[in-house]
Protein backbone atom coordinates (compact mmCIF):
# COMPACT_ATOMS: atom_id res chain seq x y z
CA UNK A 1 0.00 0.00 0.00
CA UNK A 2 1.40 3.04 -0.70
CA UNK A 3 0.85 6.78 0.51
CA UNK A 4 -2.28 7.17 -2.12
CA UNK A 5 -3.74 4.15 -1.01
CA UNK A 6 -3.15 4.71 3.06
CA UNK A 7 -5.84 4.19 5.12
CA UNK A 8 -8.67 1.77 5.16
CA UNK A 9 -11.52 2.22 2.29
CA UNK A 10 -8.59 3.63 0.55
CA UNK A 11 -8.58 4.39 -3.39
CA UNK A 12 -9.51 7.27 -6.02
CA UNK A 13 -13.17 7.76 -6.75
CA UNK A 14 -14.96 5.62 -8.51
CA UNK A 15 -15.35 6.03 -12.61
CA UNK A 16 -18.51 7.78 -13.25
CA UNK A 17 -19.47 9.10 -10.11
CA UNK A 18 -18.59 12.83 -9.64
CA UNK A 19 -17.08 13.85 -6.45
CA UNK A 20 -14.62 16.00 -5.46
CA UNK A 21 -10.96 14.93 -5.62
CA UNK A 22 -8.92 14.33 -3.01
CA UNK A 23 -6.98 17.83 -3.48
CA UNK A 24 -10.51 19.47 -3.33
CA UNK A 25 -11.57 17.59 -0.34
CA UNK A 26 -8.30 18.81 1.40
CA UNK A 27 -9.00 22.43 0.58
CA UNK A 28 -12.91 22.26 1.67
CA UNK A 29 -11.62 21.04 5.33
CA UNK A 30 -8.48 23.31 5.37
CA UNK A 31 -11.29 26.21 5.09
CA UNK A 32 -13.26 24.87 7.13
CA UNK A 33 -10.85 24.31 10.00
CA UNK A 34 -9.57 28.00 9.31
CA UNK A 35 -12.57 29.69 9.81
CA UNK A 36 -13.96 27.69 12.99
CA UNK A 37 -10.66 28.28 14.31
CA UNK A 38 -11.19 32.19 13.85
CA UNK A 39 -14.53 32.35 14.93
CA UNK A 40 -13.91 30.71 18.15
CA UNK A 41 -11.24 32.91 19.02
CA UNK A 42 -12.98 35.92 17.75
CA UNK A 43 -15.86 35.13 20.27
CA UNK A 44 -13.36 34.01 22.71
CA UNK A 45 -10.92 37.51 22.10
CA UNK A 46 -14.35 39.60 22.80
CA UNK A 47 -16.03 37.40 25.30
CA UNK A 48 -12.23 38.48 27.00
CA UNK A 49 -12.63 42.14 26.57
CA UNK A 50 -16.20 41.53 28.55
CA UNK A 51 -14.27 39.97 31.26
CA UNK A 52 -12.46 42.80 31.70
CA UNK A 53 -14.82 45.70 30.70
CA UNK A 54 -16.81 43.88 33.80
CA UNK A 55 -14.53 43.24 36.28
CA UNK A 56 -14.42 39.77 35.94
CA UNK A 57 -11.50 37.79 37.43
CA UNK A 58 -10.67 34.28 35.89
CA UNK A 59 -9.56 32.99 39.77
CA UNK A 60 -13.03 34.57 41.26
CA UNK A 61 -14.34 30.88 40.77
CA UNK A 62 -18.03 32.50 39.63
CA UNK A 63 -17.95 31.27 36.35
CA UNK A 64 -21.64 29.69 35.90
CA UNK A 65 -22.14 25.75 35.01
CA UNK A 66 -22.23 25.45 30.99
CA UNK A 67 -25.62 25.37 29.92
CA UNK A 68 -26.26 25.66 25.70
CA UNK A 69 -29.91 27.67 26.44
CA UNK A 70 -28.59 30.51 28.21
CA UNK A 71 -25.71 31.24 25.38
CA UNK A 72 -28.42 33.11 23.39
CA UNK A 73 -29.66 34.86 26.13
CA UNK A 74 -26.32 35.91 27.60
CA UNK A 75 -25.09 36.72 24.08
CA UNK A 76 -28.05 39.00 23.92
CA UNK A 77 -27.09 40.76 27.77
CA UNK A 78 -23.67 40.92 26.07
CA UNK A 79 -22.40 39.09 29.01
CA UNK A 80 -18.64 37.77 28.79
CA UNK A 81 -20.01 33.73 29.58
CA UNK A 82 -22.03 33.62 26.19
CA UNK A 83 -19.21 34.66 24.36
CA UNK A 84 -16.74 32.61 25.81
CA UNK A 85 -19.15 29.47 25.76
CA UNK A 86 -20.00 29.82 22.28
CA UNK A 87 -15.97 30.38 21.72
CA UNK A 88 -15.38 26.95 23.25
CA UNK A 89 -18.33 25.18 21.82
CA UNK A 90 -17.28 26.46 18.40
CA UNK A 91 -13.39 25.36 19.05
CA UNK A 92 -14.85 21.74 20.00
CA UNK A 93 -17.49 21.36 17.22
CA UNK A 94 -14.53 22.88 14.04
CA UNK A 95 -12.89 19.17 14.57
CA UNK A 96 -15.83 17.62 14.42
CA UNK A 97 -17.04 19.74 11.29
CA UNK A 98 -14.37 18.61 9.49
CA UNK A 99 -15.05 14.89 10.24
CA UNK A 100 -18.72 15.50 9.15
CA UNK A 101 -17.10 17.44 5.75
CA UNK A 102 -15.13 14.48 5.06
CA UNK A 103 -18.07 12.00 5.75
CA UNK A 104 -19.79 14.25 2.63
CA UNK A 105 -17.28 13.99 0.66
CA UNK A 106 -16.36 10.55 0.82
CA UNK A 107 -20.05 9.70 0.06
CA UNK A 108 -19.98 11.65 -2.61
CA UNK A 109 -16.86 10.34 -3.86
CA UNK A 110 -18.31 6.95 -3.49
CA UNK A 111 -15.87 5.09 -0.90
CA UNK A 112 -18.00 3.56 1.49
CA UNK A 113 -15.15 2.53 3.53
CA UNK A 114 -13.76 5.85 4.63
CA UNK A 115 -17.22 7.14 4.75
CA UNK A 116 -17.66 4.51 7.31
CA UNK A 117 -14.92 5.60 9.15
CA UNK A 118 -15.94 9.02 9.29
CA UNK A 119 -19.46 8.15 10.48
CA UNK A 120 -17.98 5.63 13.28
CA UNK A 121 -15.90 8.45 14.53
CA UNK A 122 -19.01 10.94 14.54
CA UNK A 123 -20.66 7.85 16.52
CA UNK A 124 -17.96 8.09 19.21
CA UNK A 125 -18.23 11.99 19.70
CA UNK A 126 -22.08 11.43 20.14
CA UNK A 127 -21.55 8.82 21.90
CA UNK A 128 -19.08 11.34 24.40
CA UNK A 129 -21.50 13.94 24.75
CA UNK A 130 -24.02 11.06 25.53
CA UNK A 131 -21.95 9.19 28.41
CA UNK A 132 -20.79 12.98 29.52
CA UNK A 133 -24.08 14.00 30.32
CA UNK A 134 -24.75 10.43 31.99
CA UNK A 135 -21.78 10.53 34.00
CA UNK A 136 -22.64 14.08 35.49
CA UNK A 137 -25.70 13.34 36.78
CA UNK B 1 -8.10 41.88 35.79
CA UNK B 2 -4.59 41.46 35.89
CA UNK B 3 -4.78 37.70 36.41
CA UNK B 4 -6.65 37.48 33.23
CA UNK B 5 -3.40 39.35 31.48
CA UNK B 6 -1.14 37.05 33.20
CA UNK B 7 -3.05 33.68 32.01
CA UNK B 8 -3.25 35.41 28.08
CA UNK B 9 0.80 36.06 29.05
CA UNK B 10 1.23 33.01 30.31
CA UNK B 11 -0.65 30.86 27.49
CA UNK B 12 1.34 33.19 24.89
CA UNK B 13 4.39 32.09 26.15
CA UNK B 14 3.48 28.22 25.90
CA UNK B 15 2.18 28.75 22.31
CA UNK B 16 5.48 30.38 21.43
CA UNK B 17 7.85 28.33 22.97
CA UNK B 18 5.49 24.96 21.56
CA UNK B 19 5.68 26.35 18.37
CA UNK B 20 9.56 26.93 18.66
CA UNK B 21 10.10 23.26 19.98
CA UNK B 22 7.59 21.44 17.92
CA UNK B 23 5.19 20.96 20.97
CA UNK B 24 1.51 21.88 21.24
CA UNK B 25 1.82 23.89 24.26
CA UNK B 26 -0.46 21.25 26.55
CA UNK B 27 2.45 20.29 28.13
CA UNK B 28 3.52 23.49 29.69
CA UNK B 29 -0.10 24.86 30.35
CA UNK B 30 -0.83 21.97 32.46
CA UNK B 31 1.77 22.93 35.11
CA UNK B 32 1.15 27.29 34.39
CA UNK B 33 -2.24 26.90 35.28
CA UNK B 34 -1.49 24.18 38.23
CA UNK B 35 1.68 25.62 39.45
CA UNK B 36 1.42 29.41 38.47
CA UNK B 37 -2.35 29.97 39.45
CA UNK B 38 -3.59 27.57 41.54
CA UNK B 39 -5.89 25.50 39.59
CA UNK B 40 -7.12 21.61 40.31
CA UNK B 41 -5.09 19.36 37.44
CA UNK B 42 -8.21 17.92 36.29
CA UNK B 43 -9.32 21.64 35.31
CA UNK B 44 -6.32 22.81 34.29
CA UNK B 45 -6.16 19.21 31.70
CA UNK B 46 -9.51 20.79 30.78
CA UNK B 47 -8.47 24.38 29.46
CA UNK B 48 -5.22 22.57 27.67
CA UNK B 49 -7.70 20.45 25.61
CA UNK B 50 -9.38 23.62 24.79
CA UNK B 51 -5.92 25.45 23.65
CA UNK B 52 -4.59 22.13 21.88
CA UNK B 53 -7.87 22.11 19.86
CA UNK B 54 -7.84 25.62 18.80
CA UNK B 55 -3.80 24.99 17.76
CA UNK B 56 -4.20 21.72 16.09
CA UNK B 57 -7.14 23.47 13.82
CA UNK B 58 -5.51 26.23 13.17
CA UNK B 59 -2.26 24.14 11.93
CA UNK B 60 -3.99 21.14 10.63
CA UNK B 61 -5.65 23.58 7.74
CA UNK B 62 -1.74 24.59 6.56
CA UNK B 63 -0.54 20.68 6.67
CA UNK B 64 -4.15 20.19 4.57
CA UNK B 65 -3.22 22.79 1.75
CA UNK B 66 0.18 21.62 2.00
CA UNK B 67 -0.99 18.48 1.52
CA UNK B 68 1.68 17.68 4.17
CA UNK B 69 -1.09 15.34 6.14
CA UNK B 70 -2.24 11.89 5.18
CA UNK B 71 -6.31 12.41 5.85
CA UNK B 72 -7.21 9.12 4.57
CA UNK B 73 -4.37 7.41 7.19
CA UNK B 74 -5.11 10.44 10.31
CA UNK B 75 -8.96 9.78 9.95
CA UNK B 76 -8.54 5.71 10.20
CA UNK B 77 -6.26 6.36 13.21
CA UNK B 78 -8.63 9.25 14.78
CA UNK B 79 -11.20 6.68 15.34
CA UNK B 80 -9.16 4.57 17.75
CA UNK B 81 -7.50 7.97 19.55
CA UNK B 82 -10.97 9.38 20.20
CA UNK B 83 -12.37 5.80 21.70
CA UNK B 84 -9.32 5.85 23.75
CA UNK B 85 -10.40 10.05 24.56
CA UNK B 86 -13.74 8.98 25.41
CA UNK B 87 -11.96 6.46 27.93
CA UNK B 88 -9.53 8.74 29.29
CA UNK B 89 -12.12 11.09 29.66
CA UNK B 90 -14.08 9.60 31.99
CA UNK B 91 -11.44 7.68 33.69
CA UNK B 92 -10.14 11.44 34.58
CA UNK B 93 -13.13 12.48 36.99
CA UNK B 94 -12.07 8.80 38.52
CA UNK B 95 -8.76 9.83 39.18
CA UNK B 96 -7.10 11.31 42.20
CA UNK B 97 -5.78 14.87 41.62
CA UNK B 98 -2.02 13.45 43.58
CA UNK B 99 -1.91 10.11 40.65
CA UNK B 100 -3.16 12.78 37.59
CA UNK B 101 -0.34 15.03 39.18
CA UNK B 102 1.84 11.85 39.71
CA UNK B 103 1.07 10.57 35.76
CA UNK B 104 1.61 14.51 34.34
CA UNK B 105 5.01 14.34 36.33
CA UNK B 106 6.31 10.92 34.52
CA UNK B 107 4.83 12.75 31.07
CA UNK B 108 7.42 15.57 32.09
CA UNK B 109 10.21 13.67 32.74
CA UNK B 110 9.86 11.19 29.49
CA UNK B 111 9.37 14.46 27.32
CA UNK B 112 12.80 16.00 28.47
CA UNK B 113 14.59 12.10 27.87
CA UNK B 114 13.03 12.23 24.49
CA UNK B 115 14.19 15.74 23.76
CA UNK B 116 17.65 15.20 25.07
CA UNK B 117 18.29 12.36 23.16
CA UNK B 118 17.11 13.78 20.14
CA UNK B 119 18.73 16.71 20.59
CA UNK B 120 22.05 15.62 18.88
CA UNK B 121 20.68 14.61 15.96
CA UNK B 122 18.82 17.82 14.91
CA UNK B 123 20.20 19.80 12.31
CA UNK B 124 20.98 23.43 12.60
CA UNK B 125 18.02 25.46 12.01
CA UNK B 126 18.34 27.17 8.60
CA UNK B 127 18.13 31.08 8.26
CA UNK B 128 16.52 30.94 4.33
CA UNK B 129 12.94 30.84 6.14
CA UNK B 130 12.71 26.95 5.16
CA UNK B 131 12.30 24.02 6.84
CA UNK B 132 13.42 23.78 10.61
CA UNK B 133 14.72 21.23 12.68
CA UNK B 134 11.75 19.49 12.78
CA UNK B 135 11.07 19.37 9.26
CA UNK B 136 8.86 22.45 9.91
CA UNK B 137 6.43 20.46 11.04
CA UNK B 138 4.94 20.17 15.21
CA UNK B 139 4.70 17.60 17.12
CA UNK B 140 1.87 17.99 18.99
CA UNK B 141 -0.54 20.43 18.25
CA UNK B 142 1.99 23.27 17.53
CA UNK B 143 1.60 25.36 14.47
CA UNK B 144 3.66 25.07 10.93
CA UNK B 145 6.55 27.03 10.42
CA UNK B 146 6.13 28.75 6.71
CA UNK B 147 7.65 27.95 3.34
CA UNK B 148 6.55 25.02 1.02
CA UNK B 149 6.59 21.27 2.07
CA UNK B 150 8.43 19.14 -0.38
CA UNK B 151 6.44 16.27 -1.06
CA UNK B 152 7.39 13.07 0.64
CA UNK B 153 8.91 9.93 -0.81
CA UNK B 154 6.06 6.66 -1.45
CA UNK B 155 6.26 4.77 1.31
CA UNK B 156 4.09 1.18 2.15
CA UNK B 157 1.95 2.10 5.82
CA UNK B 158 1.88 -1.82 7.79
CA UNK B 159 1.64 -2.89 11.03
CA UNK B 160 -2.23 -1.33 11.66
CA UNK B 161 -2.90 -3.64 14.60
CA UNK B 162 0.16 -2.09 16.73
CA UNK B 163 -1.04 1.67 14.81
CA UNK B 164 -4.15 1.20 16.20
CA UNK B 165 -3.22 -0.14 20.05
CA UNK B 166 -0.83 3.44 19.96
CA UNK B 167 -3.56 5.35 18.88
CA UNK B 168 -5.92 3.86 21.62
CA UNK B 169 -3.07 4.52 24.10
CA UNK B 170 -2.54 8.02 23.02
CA UNK B 171 -6.57 9.43 23.06
CA UNK B 172 -6.23 7.77 26.47
CA UNK B 173 -2.97 9.95 27.52
CA UNK B 174 -4.55 13.19 26.07
CA UNK B 175 -7.61 12.68 27.94
CA UNK B 176 -5.55 12.22 31.13
CA UNK B 177 -2.92 14.88 30.68
CA UNK B 178 -4.52 17.66 28.40
CA UNK B 179 -1.79 17.21 25.42
CA UNK B 180 -2.60 16.18 21.90
CA UNK B 181 -0.73 12.78 22.27
CA UNK B 182 1.73 13.42 19.20
CA UNK B 183 4.61 11.81 22.07
CA UNK B 184 3.13 8.27 21.00
CA UNK B 185 1.01 8.69 17.86
CA UNK B 186 4.33 10.21 15.60
CA UNK B 187 6.90 7.66 16.99
CA UNK B 188 3.99 4.59 16.00
CA UNK B 189 3.39 5.76 12.87
CA UNK B 190 7.32 6.60 12.13
CA UNK B 191 8.91 3.79 13.37
CA UNK B 192 6.00 1.05 13.46
CA UNK B 193 3.80 1.89 10.31
CA UNK B 194 6.06 3.43 8.18
CA UNK B 195 5.35 6.67 7.80
CA UNK B 196 8.06 9.22 7.02
CA UNK B 197 8.43 11.38 9.85
CA UNK B 198 7.38 14.82 8.18
CA UNK B 199 3.52 13.24 7.03
CA UNK B 200 4.12 10.88 10.47
CA UNK B 201 3.85 14.65 12.12
CA UNK B 202 1.95 16.57 9.91
CA UNK B 203 -1.10 13.56 10.20
CA UNK B 204 -0.69 13.54 14.30
CA UNK B 205 -1.27 17.40 14.34
CA UNK B 206 -4.78 16.71 12.21
CA UNK B 207 -6.30 13.86 14.53
CA UNK B 208 -5.58 16.04 17.50
CA UNK B 209 -8.32 18.34 17.01
CA UNK B 210 -11.05 15.20 17.20
CA UNK B 211 -8.89 13.64 19.78
CA UNK B 212 -8.75 16.09 22.18
CA UNK B 213 -12.45 16.97 21.61
CA UNK B 214 -13.61 13.59 22.59
CA UNK B 215 -12.72 13.89 25.95
CA UNK B 216 -12.95 17.84 25.92
CA UNK B 217 -17.01 17.37 25.28
CA UNK B 218 -16.88 15.15 28.85
CA UNK B 219 -14.85 17.77 30.56
CA UNK B 220 -17.21 20.05 29.09
CA UNK B 221 -20.61 18.59 30.29
CA UNK B 222 -19.26 17.58 33.52
CA UNK B 223 -18.21 21.29 34.78
CA UNK B 224 -14.63 20.24 34.67
CA UNK B 225 -13.85 23.40 32.16
CA UNK B 226 -13.95 27.15 33.60
CA UNK B 227 -14.85 29.75 30.24
CA UNK B 228 -13.24 32.62 32.73
CA UNK B 229 -9.56 30.52 32.79
CA UNK B 230 -10.01 28.85 29.54
CA UNK B 231 -10.71 32.08 27.04
CA UNK B 232 -7.44 33.83 28.47
CA UNK B 233 -5.51 30.91 28.23
CA UNK B 234 -6.55 29.72 24.68
CA UNK B 235 -6.11 33.06 22.93
CA UNK B 236 -3.30 33.65 24.19
CA UNK B 237 -1.83 29.98 22.91
CA UNK B 238 -3.26 30.92 19.98
CA UNK B 239 -1.73 33.88 19.41
CA UNK B 240 1.80 32.89 20.74
CA UNK B 241 1.86 29.58 18.23
CA UNK B 242 1.23 32.00 15.61
CA UNK B 243 4.08 34.10 16.48
CA UNK B 244 6.04 31.22 16.89
CA UNK B 245 5.28 29.31 13.97
CA UNK B 246 6.45 32.88 11.79
CA UNK B 247 9.66 33.06 14.08
CA UNK B 248 10.57 29.66 14.08
CA UNK B 249 13.06 29.55 10.83
CA UNK B 250 15.00 32.64 12.40
CA UNK B 251 16.10 31.10 15.94
CA UNK B 252 18.74 28.06 16.86
CA UNK B 253 16.44 26.20 18.62
CA UNK B 254 19.33 24.32 19.78
CA UNK B 255 19.85 26.44 22.89
CA UNK B 256 16.35 27.06 23.40
CA UNK B 257 15.94 23.06 23.39
CA UNK B 258 18.50 22.55 26.19
CA UNK B 259 16.87 25.67 28.21
CA UNK B 260 13.34 24.01 27.87
CA UNK B 261 15.01 20.40 29.04
CA UNK B 262 15.84 22.12 32.20
CA UNK B 263 12.46 23.51 32.58
CA UNK B 264 10.41 20.62 31.96
CA UNK B 265 12.88 18.92 34.47
CA UNK B 266 12.54 21.72 37.42
CA UNK B 267 8.97 22.05 36.35
CA UNK B 268 8.36 17.98 36.62
CA UNK B 269 10.38 18.78 40.34
CA UNK B 270 7.35 21.09 41.14
CA UNK B 271 4.86 19.06 39.98
CA UNK B 272 6.02 16.59 42.41
CA UNK B 273 5.55 18.55 45.42
CA UNK B 274 1.39 18.18 44.10
CA UNK B 275 1.79 14.45 44.30
CA UNK B 276 2.93 14.72 47.84
CA UNK B 277 0.43 17.11 49.21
Amino acid sequence: MTAGEAGAGAGPSRPGIPGPSEGDLDRTIARLLTRGTYLSIGLMAFGVVLMAATGVSPTDGTAPPFDLGRIPADILALRPTGFLWLGLVTAIATPLARVIASLVGYVRRGERGMALIAAAITAVVAAAVVVGVLAGH
Amino acid sequence: MAIGLMMIAGGFAAGVFGSLLGLGGGILIVPLLTLGFGLPVREAVGVSLVAVIVTSSASASVYLERHAANLRLGMTLELFTAMGALVGGLVAFLLSEQLLAGLFTVLLVVTAVNMARRREAVAPAPANGGSTANGGLSADGGAPAGGPVPSPPPYVIHNYGRGIAGSLLAGLVSALLGVGGGIIKVPVMHLVMGVPLRVATATSNLMIGITASASAIIYLVRGGIDPFVAGPTALGVFLGASLGSRTVHRIDVRVLRLLFIVVLLLTAWQMTGRVLK
